[in-house]
């Protein structure tokens, strides 16, 4: 247990912290622009996973088909969700957008686990053998892996930062009147908004499938490493998430050997704590008061 | 039949205590609380674990309802610093993190394998119905000692305070009370009756696996009050009542339609449990018990 083993772990670590970036990114989305922590984020990712894999079952091969289609059905599902449940508890607060989000959650993943039982399933792919660079070994689908998260992030920032709608959503997310009173079709950029959502939740879904296994639970195990993300990183500021993530992804993985597995799912939650007693605005981002 | 029904009313009775302990937080004072079953939980392990070492069931029940106090009592504070998204999400953590505990430090608990054996009060009765029965009326006796206890604090100066606070906080403290204080002895108080479910929970089932305490265990009890109402002690009951329903209620749907498997069932069931939530928080977020124009 050399330094390779360590420099393995922190590379498994980076991966690992690269999905869950992308669940945070997709909560702090909403977050800031919908105002309320969102529990569906990590059963969307799911059903992203399971359409992966309902491809596969049908016989199509390609990974590149099974990811299309599981960015396709979290989308679909994303947009569902908004323009029938969200849309309506606009303006009603936190609590009952956040309320109707638990809900959602625990009716996806058991209609889910009502079709497709409980059984666990993998994404079938070639045996390789794992490169060595500069003396460490490292699988090369985590690499790729690592890549289309790492592709997937710097997409949506682009579009967050250099888009006419991208800039309309960070309007609405810094002060919805202001925004609607200059003209900004706000019904447009929420629509964008969870359709967004659905993109990034379906690329992290396929993304955690390819790496581990495919199971009904397997987003919401998510949830609160990626809220921890989130909070971690402050909300309102994206690549803050994706940074934060990486750092709980990498200390999770490091800490395992120190730890023991049990404790490596409790860290996490434990930043999480830490993080919001001592600095509420998270890392990179703005203060906000209580109240 | 009979011992079927007592059975059925001991759960009910329990996942009561949890309703109205969440409702003194969340329907009188507004402490958006999403790590319950972490309470339940201590409350559980606490009591377990003393009645397995030969003590008095009396210093379980005590240790169960101050422990689980004493955990609230840090979440509290954080309670008057967080926004309320976030107190939401660190107590949703705070739970999870008394699970891993649970799971991990297996020279207290056993693990994941659990604590079997325990013993429970009025056992010396007989199984067949009357040591039940002693305990039901042992449940019922803490439902009504609970609600008896909100209903003084609500009433109470205390309890004016306490609803002025999740009215208007600034006023409140325009007036020269201190709202801190009283959140975090509210979150002490809530805790202490989820902790002494727990504890009524563990005797009742004889044997805990930390897989009993998962958050869902939060959802349901959160779906109950919102059903039968924020701020409302008989909607509490009302709604874990439903509750008790869809659990039970599956099982003899499932007796009737012998085609559909267990685990299916039990799908089923969740998604009930999701489902009413959702339409609760769409079309009747004040609950079954509150009047529309109420709050």
């Amino acid at each position: 247990m050399g330094y390779a083993y360590y420099v393995g772990l922190a590379i498994n670590g980076a991966v690992e912290g690269l999905t869950i970036g992308l669940a945070a990114l997709a909560i702090n989305l909403v977050f800031a622009v919908g105002r309320f922590p969102n529990a569906t984020t990590g059963d969307l990712m799911t059903v992203g996973a399971y359409a992966g894999i309902a491809v596969q079952q049908s016989g199509l091969r390609s990974l590149w088909l099974q990811g299309l289609a599981a960015v396709g059905a979290s989308m679909a599902l994303s947009l569902a969700l908004y323009l029938f449940v969200f849309r309506a508890l606009r303006g009603r607060g936190m609590l009952a957008p956040l309320l109707a989000s638990i809900g959602l959650a625990i009716l996806v993943r058991s209609v889910l686990s009502f079709f497709a039982g409980h059984d666990q399933y993998v994404f079938q792919l070639p045996i390789v053998r794992p490169i060595m660079i500069a003396g460490i070994p490292v699988q090369s689908y985590d690499l790729w892996l690592g890549g289309v998260a790492l592709v997937c992030v710097l997409l949506v920032m682009a579009i967050l930062f250099l888009s006419p709608i991208g800039r309309q959503m960070r309007a609405v997310a810094d002060d919805l009147t202001l925004a609607r009173t200059s003209g900004i079709n706000v019904d447009r950029v929420y629509l964008v908004m969870w359709l967004l959502v659905g993109f990034v939740t379906g690329v992290a879904g396929m993304v955690l499938g390819v790496r581990t296994v495919v199971m009904p639970e397997m987003g919401w195990n998510m949830l609160l490493p990626a809220f921890a993300a989130a909070v971690l990183g402050g909300v309102g500021s994206p690549a803050g998430a994706v940074l934060a993530a990486m750092v709980v992804g990498i200390a999770q993985e490091m800490s395992t050997p120190v730890l023991g597995f049990t404790y490596k799912i409790g860290l996490a939650f434990m930043v999480l704590v830490v993080i919001l007693a001592v600095r509420p605005a998270g890392l990179f981002g703005r203060v906000e008061r209580v109240r | 039949m009979l011992a079927y029904i007592t059975a059925v009313a001991i759960v009910f009775c329990i996942y009561a205590l949890l309703t109205l302990s969440l409702n003194l937080h969340f329907g009188f004072t507004g402490l958006i609380n999403f790590g319950h079953v972490g309470f339940f939980a201590i409350g559980a392990y606490a009591a377990a674990l003393c009645s397995l070492n030969g003590m008095p069931y009396v210093v379980g029940f005590t240790a169960a309802a101050a422990l689980a106090a004493l955990a609230a009592w840090p979440l509290g504070l954080l309670a008057l610093r967080l926004r309320e998204d976030y107190l939401a999400i660190v107590t949703l953590a705070f739970s999870e993190i008394v699970r891993v505990v649970i799971t991990a430090e297996e020279w207290l608990t056993n693990g994941v394998q659990g604590l079997p054996g325990i013993p429970r009060p009025f056992a010396s009765l007989g199984i067949g119905g009357n040591a039940e029965l002693a305990y039901l009326a042992l449940v019922v006796t803490a439902v009504v000692l609970a609600i008896l206890l909100i209903r003084h604090l609500v009433r109470s100066p205390f309890g004016r305070l306490i609803q002025a606070i999740r009215d208007d906080e600034v006023a409140v403290k325009a007036l020269g009370k201190n709202p801190a204080g009283v959140k975090v002895r509210v979150f002490m108080i809530g805790a202490a009756i989820a902790g002494i479910a727990g504890a009524l929970y563990a005797h009742y089932m004889n044997y805990i696996v930390p897989d009993q305490f998962l958050p869902l265990v939060t959802f349901y009890v959160w779906m109950a009050m919102i059903l039968g109402g924020a701020g409302s002690i008989s909607g509490s009951l009302v709604g874990a009542g439903v509750l008790i329903g869809i659990l039970e209620g599956s099982r003899v749907v499932r007796d009737l339609l012998p085609n559909v498997m267990q685990v299916e069932m039990a799908s089923l069931r969740l998604a009930l449990v999701g489902l009413l939530l959702v339409l609760f928080v769409l079309y009747r977020p004040n609950g079954l018990m509150v009047k529309r124009d109420e709050s």
